[in-house]
């Protein structure tokens, strides 16, 4: 069970992720040349960028249920159930939620953590709440066609669950009540779309982007970070944020026993603007389908005959997102070839290419032969010597199959800074798994007790990647250029018998008040010596917190188990010691980061990312 | 000297049995937790790097109320009460009284930046001693018999409390006693530490009858903002006192020019000052709903409540930097509304 079951409930809203952009520049996190005009606002790509003094906040805002289904009906309004027009709220009796990226090196997995959601009616109990499982988002792409200044065009959506969840309060809802009935292990299935964020300071979106999803049941066992169904993958060739088809990847689930197909196309159509509508005059009318036979090539166009059309896609109807979140059901009951064959032949979203509906364009197709693998989880930060697992699955055509997957050192999205993925025996995996009769494997990546060094001289740790497919994958197959786990793999340090502020400590928090001065400003002074003595009780709290939690230090969540200890250690006895004159020769000169050619709109930002990333490789390949 | 009306230390030296202390601690916790916005408004419209003086002591003042809040709401858990904070009844309307009308019906308390006339007008008669030690460039207040003061309330508190037997207090497993040294905030077990406790709230709100200093160095609030009004810190001298220490200065232009008693529904939906103004309501009452769940049974989740203090503080530096958007080059400020879900954010 998932989000794309039912009973489900669909909300839409804002969101706010009032991002520090000073980290997104990768020599910035060198202290030895830092200066505190780094730390200024601007809107030309220079210095701090859009949002310097950005606290890290990720919160929903003003998110209503707009829509429900229950069974095969879909509900809109308060008369038909009462849930509609409830609040989707932050948690109220804690701090807001965070997103954070891994490494300026790897910016296009931004996670949210410590996010506690509800359900309240604006009575005294929540309906329901539960905490947002941490996750990065997925599938960033180009969906936004016409920007404003600055707004950010790629969108991407989060999948996770909501868990440890509590039900209170009391609504005559049967979508509520069929929802808790629906769900196991105390979660629920939530996604959330993503798109036309603003970061304009001038504007009121900024910081603002708006957000459109899917809470629906949860099974023990499932994945919680996508759905175990079908899977089209877009065309990507020439850069992973651009469709060649216009239409960006997205997951469907078959119901056998109801015989209809959900398919969720919450964040795979391009949108006119930051509004998120639907270009009446350019969308094209698309229709899911499926193909008669299963080919052995990726089709780029097909005949009428040659597909059982499941129905069309109703996305330029009034009001279709906000009540769907994206999510439509298709009833093939009635032809019995689909009911016989959906479960072997690819699924492909198709737009007419002759007025006579005569032939038509594949817009999208179901992975080649219907193999997928994907990774759970697919972010991890990684402490010398200790293993981190990962929850690989393999299907064919949704079903969960015993296989082979292998791996593979995949870095192609990664990058833009000092060289990545070195040294490279720094973790191990094994190259191929086998899948169990779930489809399912776990892969363990061990990072050496050594640790990576120092590779990149003023980042602590280094970054990795990890591609993997199924090996019967054919080789002409597209494949999703995000199915690849992040690995940041942190540098050994070992604490001092007596750590010193000079010696130890003010090296690792300097840093941390370069790049975040909304705390360094307002709240405590990370470089100053004075400023963290007079606040040794809180910090050392939220330096001791789980990494879940909301208050965890350093919000970022870069800062190694080492480096932790180091300071807690000096939290209990924080001698001052003498600075050592010999260290600024130590500096060695800084790897730089690659040079590319970039509008004002780009810096400091993913793109910006991106672009280094994809630069860095054409150098590789001279 | 702040006043409030003599018929609640009546109803506190008549009361009979111990749960009928339980209203006047209550509106205790609500008093010492009412200060607290106008003082932290205050503290965070001055700008990061001026007038630090005066925010140190200022913050010196709200962390003393915070205290105070939490000895109150420790003795009436230790009673067997249960202290409610998590209501929009629990924070006072600004601008308006303060809780059980301390101060009159004329006295107005509001949410606003930093200025002298503020701390002169608003705080210092908040602070004010029952008998204010002189201090040299200050006059004796008068005094109105038919009133009582707040040091009259708490005495009253302590002397009834001390009618009572020792085998009234418990629940220590539920009080909060993190965050403050152990001689600032200790259980509450007997007459004599519930009494202890009282003197401590007493002493440095008002300082003692003889010395405005609470303890060595250290100032009563009613001292600590005369000092920030008269810009010279507190120094004994022959003749008694005298604010002709250290300069305390004041830099106005380091002060955010922000709209006095700003309210969520001022501002237009979408806006960035409504955004903002909405987000802190929603975090402090997030912070009032922390509390509550430490003070009933949840010691723990005071921590929760912690940082929720650091990340208002974050936001509030935001929002004082937020232009109103009507033109004026008044900014946008906090408003300590206690609400339970945020308005759509783009209109």
């Amino acid at each position: 069970m998932s989000y794309l079951d039912t009973p489900r409930l669909h909300f839409t809203g804002h969101f706010q992720a009032d991002v520090s952009t000073i980290n997104n520049e990768v020599t910035f996190y060198d202290i030895s040349t830092f200066t505190p005009d780094d730390q200024q606002l601007t809107t030309d790509g220079t210095k701090g960028g859009w949002n310097p003094e950005g606290t890290g906040i990720f919160r929903l805002v003003g998110c209503r249920v707009t829509g429900a289904r229950l069974g095969n009906r879909q509900i809109t309004t308060f008369a038909e159930d009462p849930v509609i027009g409830m609040a989707l709220e932050n948690a109220d009796d804690r701090v807001f939620g965070k997103l954070v990226d891994l490494d300026p090196e790897q910016q296009a997995v931004s996670q949210i953590w410590g996010m506690r959601l509800r359900l309240t009616d604006g009575k005294d109990n929540d309906l329901f709440a539960g905490d947002f499982r941490p996750a990065a988002f997925i599938n960033l792409w180009r969906r936004q066609q016409r920007a404003a200044f600055l707004d950010q065009t790629l969108a991407a959506v989060y999948q996770s669950v909501l868990q440890g969840m509590i039900w209170e309060g009391h609504v005559d809802s049967a979508v509520l009540d069929a929802l808790r009935r629906a769900s196991a292990d105390d979660c629920l299935s939530i996604c959330m779309n993503v798109y036309g964020y603003g970061r304009d300071p001038k504007i009121p979106r900024y910081t603002l982007g708006s957000v459109a999803g899917t809470i629906g049941p949860y099974f023990a066992g499932e994945p919680k970070h996508f759905v175990l169904g079908r899977q089209l993958v877009s065309a990507t060739p020439l850069n992973p944020t651009v469709p060649l088809g216009g239409v960006y990847s997205f997951q469907c689930k078959v119901s056998e026993d109801q015989k209809t197909i959900s398919a969720d196309f919450g964040n795979c159509l391009q949108i006119k603007d930051a509004s998120g509508a639907f270009d009446q005059n350019t969308s094209p009318p698309l229709m899911l389908a499926v193909a008669k036979q299963e080919g052995s090539n990726p089709l780029s166009s097909v005949a009428a005959g040659d597909v059982a059309i499941l129905g069309n896609v109703n996305y330029l109807n009034d009001g279709w997102y906000a009540q769907t979140g994206g999510v439509q059901d298709f009833d093939y009951s009635a032809d019995p070839w689909l009911v016989a064959n959906i479960g072997a032949r690819p699924l492909l979203l198709l737009t007419p290419l002759a007025a006579d509906n005569s032939s038509y364009a594949v817009l999208v197709s179901e992975t080649l032969a219907g193999w997928y693998a994907r990774a759970d989880d697919f972010v991890a930060r990684l402490e010398p010597g200790a293993t981190a697992t990962f929850d690989i699955y393999a299907t064919r055509y949704g079903k969960p199959v015993a296989t082979a997957v292998n791996f593979f050192s995949n870095l192609t999205q990664m990058g833009g800074g000092p060289d990545i993925g070195t040294p490279t025996d720094a973790i191990t995996y094994p190259p191929q798994l086998q899948t169990d009769g779930h489809g399912k494997a776990v892969l363990s990546v061990v990072a050496s007790a050594a640790g990576p060094g120092i590779p990149r001289i003023y980042i602590d740790g280094q970054l990795y990647g990890i591609g993997y497919q199924p090996a019967a994958q054919p080789a002409q197959a597209f494949t999703n250029p995000w199915n690849f786990i992040s690995i940041l793999a942190f540098s050994r340090v070992d604490a001092p018998d007596q750590p010193t502020w000079h010696a130890n400590v003010q090296p690792i928090l300097q840093q941390y008040g370069n790049l975040y001065p909304i705390m360094s400003k307002h709240l405590i002074d990370l470089g100053n010596y004075d400023s963290v003595v007079k606040h040794l009780k809180i910090l050392r709290l939220a330096f001791s917190l789980p990494v879940e939690d909301a208050n965890y230090m350093p919000v970022i969540r870069d800062l190694s188990a080492g480096k932790r200890a180091i300071i807690l250690k000096w939290l209990d006895n924080p001698l001052k010691g003498e600075p050592s004159p010999a260290r600024a020769a130590l500096v060695p000169t800084k790897p730089a980061g690659v040079e590319v050619d970039l509008e004002p709109m780009q810096r400091r930002s993913k793109t910006e990312a991106l672009m280094k990333a994809a630069a860095r490789r054409r150098e590789e390949r001279k | 000297m702040i006043k409030l009306q003599r018929r609640v230390v009546d109803a506190i030296e008549k009361a009979k049995d111990p749960t009928e202390l339980y209203p006047w601690l209550q509106s205790a916790i609500e008093l010492e937790h009412s200060t607290i916005p106008p003082y932290l408004t205050a503290m965070f419209s001055l700008k990061p790097g001026t007038n630090d003086h005066i925010a140190q002591l200022i913050r010196s003042i709200v962390v003393q109320e915070m205290l105070h809040m939490t000895i109150a709401g420790n003795i009436l858990v230790a009673i067997g009460g249960s202290p409610s904070i998590n209501t929009p009844s629990f924070v006072p309307q600004y601008p308006g009284p303060l809780p059980l009308s301390i101060g009159g019906s004329g006295f107005v308390v509001g949410i606003e930046p930093f200025s002298k006339p503020l701390v002169q007008n608003v705080f210092m008669t908040i602070e004010e001693p029952e008998h204010p030690i002189p201090v040299i460039t200050l006059a004796v207040a008068e005094q109105v018999p038919d009133f009582a003061t707040i040091g009259d309330f708490y005495a009253a508190l302590k002397k009834k409390l001390k009618e009572f037997p020792d085998s009234i207090y418990g629940h220590v497993d539920r009080q909060v006693l993190q965050w403050f040294a152990p001689s600032l905030l200790f259980p509450i077990t007997n007459r004599e530490s519930a009494g202890h406790a009282i003197d401590i709230i007493v002493d440095q709100g008002e300082g003692t009858s003889t010395d405005p200093f609470q303890t060595p160095g250290d100032p009563a609030h009613y001292y600590k903002f005369g000092e920030i009004f008269y810009g010279r810190t507190i120094v004994k001298t022959a003749g008694g006192f005298a604010y002709a220490g250290d300069p305390v200065p004041f830099d106005p232009a380091g002060v955010y020019p922000m709209r006095p008693n700003p309210k969520i529904h001022y501002f237009e939906p979408g806006t960035p000052a409504r955004i903002k103004i909405e987000q802190f309501s929603y975090a402090y009452s997030s912070l009032l709903n922390a509390l509550h769940v430490a003070f009933n049974g949840q010691p723990a989740q005071i921590n929760r409540a912690i940082g929720l203090m650091y990340e208002l503080k974050m936001i509030a530096v935001s929002l004082m930097q937020t232009p109103l958007g009507d033109g004026s080059n008044m900014t946008a400020g906090p408003s300590f509304e206690y609400i339970d879900a945020v308005q759509a954010a783009v209109a």
